[in-house]
């Protein structure tokens, strides 16, 4: 019963993604401008980019996700779908993971294949840029939880965005630490080792605290 | 007759309510601590290998690391390992007691930094010697006044 | 049960703070000059570090609080989601700043006290990044804080925001036991005897002292205002105005 419910609430946000085309559209458009401009910067230093790219991919990533989860939540928040949710007798934190896997369809996956896209462009290594995949697979949903957090905090503040960065900054420390140092070891010649299995651990611990305590900033964001 | 019924809907409507949080709690609960189980057994293996800042000798003697990428080894600078060239360049071993390892450096040493003390030196492998471009002088937590000072206890 | 209500009224904190103000005030002077005379004059230079091991007098105590405060805004978090005491929430809010200042100072302190210790001002070790992490969110929480308007909104949402930030605490303590670092493990919280000389620990818990006293101060201060601010309709705080109008008049 319940799983009817989510499976709903994914295909209606989905169909809400379609409709509002310019929700995923403009955080994948900054993710590669972002990411162009880096070899403007460096003038096609090759061992400078080769050097830096990863950190840049991956902050580029981060950034995208969580302004497009903040633009996401406050459009909801604005036509009173929220209040709905939290009015709802089915569980609060599952219907946040259900809207979360919506939200990591319609902009995780492309996020996903257009990193590997970009560090070819840069001209990373494959090996690198495998690493950059596997970490960010498993570094997105991490960063979508802690994100989701920030954005029912920071609810339909006039600043938006840049608070919701700063609310957000210190829980992605961790997560943007190893997962850039992954792909740094990678790159120096080792095998995609400890940080893995750390942004692993991580990613499971979040998931399941995190959704009830998006749940609780919910009820607190709507009074 | 039909108050009685009446209350014992409500109670059996209560109780199943109970139970479900009761159960919601459940499921809860015990997939925190399947989460728990998992990702204390995911820090294990991660932590067997090396996250630490620094290698030990010992880790160095037992991995083969790339020279293309750029570590830092800890230890204590060996008992009479230190020797200084004319042109700034200082020779000297780090050793965890168990294995050592060489160590050159081009320029200025920290204060602390002597035979017997602690030290971490960061650069590039170069046949099994280490090429530093940094070395950083390591101090334990003990703080004590001089001995052969009137202060010493 | 009465009773507790009328120790948490907001009436009854505010003359409390009112009359442990000038005792937080004085105690924090007068420490902190004793504190940091004796550090720098009365002790003798460390065996292994001379001279230079006296920012300790400066690094420890802030860095120590900085912890301590967080732990402090961490339990009025819980108290104020769970029993919704407003008391809790005004003492939070009055302790970021003072909170993040310290996370500063020991930042600061540290770096000038690395440089000629260690051979660098900073270093991506386990203590100070998790620290760097601590001022990050006290920032963060002061951000949210600022940020919201409406207040009741904005105490519960910096109660979940600082709740969830306190598994930094036993990361920054732990950090020097779980990984190797460049930072030195603990001198004085652990669970052997202190390794520091009896002389040398003195001035430290001296400067200790004063510096929770400063904090003291700051958190009557800004307790006392927002005090003032959050109950403005009631008649006590007309009273305080009031009289104090008298005063001048008379």
């Amino acid at each position: 019963m319940i799983l009817n419910v989510l499976y709903s609430v994914v295909c209606r946000d989905i169909t809400l993604y379609c409709q509002r085309r310019g929700e995923w559209v403009v955080p994948l458009l900054f993710c590669v401008m972002m990411v162009t401009l880096f070899p403007v910067i460096l003038r096609s230093d090759a061992i400078l980019i080769a050097k830096w790219g990863p950190a840049i991919i991956w902050l580029a990533v981060v950034l995208s996700l969580i302004w497009s989860l903040e633009a996401v939540f406050r459009l909801d928040y604005q036509e009173g779908i929220l209040a709905q949710f939290v009015m709802s007798p089915y569980p609060l934190p599952l219907l946040m993971v259900a809207k979360l896997v919506a939200h990591g369809i319609v902009i995780g996956l492309p996020l996903l294949i257009l990193a590997p896209l970009l560090g070819f462009l840069l001209q990373l290594s494959p090996a690198v840029l495998s690493a950059l995949g596997l970490t960010l697979l498993v570094g997105i949903p991490s960063l979508m939880l802690v994100g989701a957090l920030g954005a029912a905090l920071t609810l339909g503040l006039s600043q938006g965005g840049v608070l919701l960065a700063v609310v957000v900054f210190p829980w992605m420390i961790p997560v943007v630490l190893f997962g850039i140092q992954a792909v740094m070891s990678v790159a120096n010649g080792g095998a995609l080792g400890a940080e893995i299995l750390l942004l692993l651990a991580m990613l499971i611990v979040l998931l399941v605290t995190v959704p009830k305590a998006i749940a609780t900033a919910l009820k607190i964001s709507l009074g | 007759m039909a108050k009685n019924t009446k209350n014992r809907d409500h109670q059996a409507k209560k109780s199943m309510k109970i139970n479900t949080i009761h159960r919601r709690r459940l499921y809860f609960l015990s997939l925190f601590g399947l989460a728990i189980v998992i990702a204390s057994f995911l820090v294990m293996r991660a932590l067997d290998k090396n996250i630490n800042l620094y290698y030990t000798p010992t880790e160095l003697a037992k991995q083969v690391i790339s020279n293309k990428a750029r570590i830092r080894v800890g230890g204590i600078v060996q008992q009479g390992s230190v020797v200084r060239t004319e042109r700034l360049e200082v020779f000297f071993t780090i050793t965890d007691l168990d294995h050592h390892i060489q160590v050159k450096y081009t320029g200025i040493l920290p204060d602390l930094f002597k035979e017997g003390q602690g030290v971490i030196a960061g650069g590039y492998l170069r046949e099994d010697a280490l090429q530093a471009d940094e070395v950083l002088a390591k101090h334990d937590e003990n703080y004590q006044p001089p001995k052969g000072s009137r202060h010493a206890s | 049960m009465n009773r507790f209500n009328q120790l948490i009224s907001p009436r009854f904190v505010y003359r409390c703070l009112n009359r442990l103000l000038p005792w937080c005030l004085s105690f924090s002077v007068i420490l902190l000059l004793l504190g940091m005379g004796l550090g720098l004059f009365g002790v003798p230079p460390d065996a292994q570090q001379g001279d230079g091991f006296r920012m300790i007098y400066i690094h420890v105590p802030a860095a120590f609080l900085s912890l301590g405060i967080y732990s402090i805004i961490f339990c009025c978090s819980v108290i104020y989601l769970v029993w919704s005491l407003k008391i809790a929430d005004i003492c939070a809010k009055a302790s970021a700043s003072v909170g993040a200042l310290y996370t500063l100072i020991a930042l600061i302190s540290g770096a000038l006290w690395g440089k000629p210790m260690w051979g660098t001002w900073w270093i991506w070790d386990a203590r100070l990044t998790s620290e760097l992490v601590l001022l990050f969110l006290y920032w963060s929480y002061l951000g949210l804080r600022l940020s919201i308007r409406e207040e009741k909104r904005a105490a519960k949402a910096a109660a979940l925001l600082a709740i969830v930030g306190m598994i930094d605490i036993p990361l920054i303590h732990f950090s020097v036991e779980w990984w190797t670092t460049l930072h030195q493990g603990a001198t004085l919280l652990k669970f052997s005897k202190p390794s520091i000389a009896t002389e040398m620990l003195i001035p430290l818990l001296i400067m200790l002292a004063g510096f929770s006293f400063f904090y003291g101060t700051i958190l009557c201060i800004r307790m006392r205002s927002e005090l003032l601010k959050r109950e403005w309709r009631s008649l006590w705080v007309s009273e305080i105005v009031l009289n104090i109008q008298l005063n001048t008049k008379a």
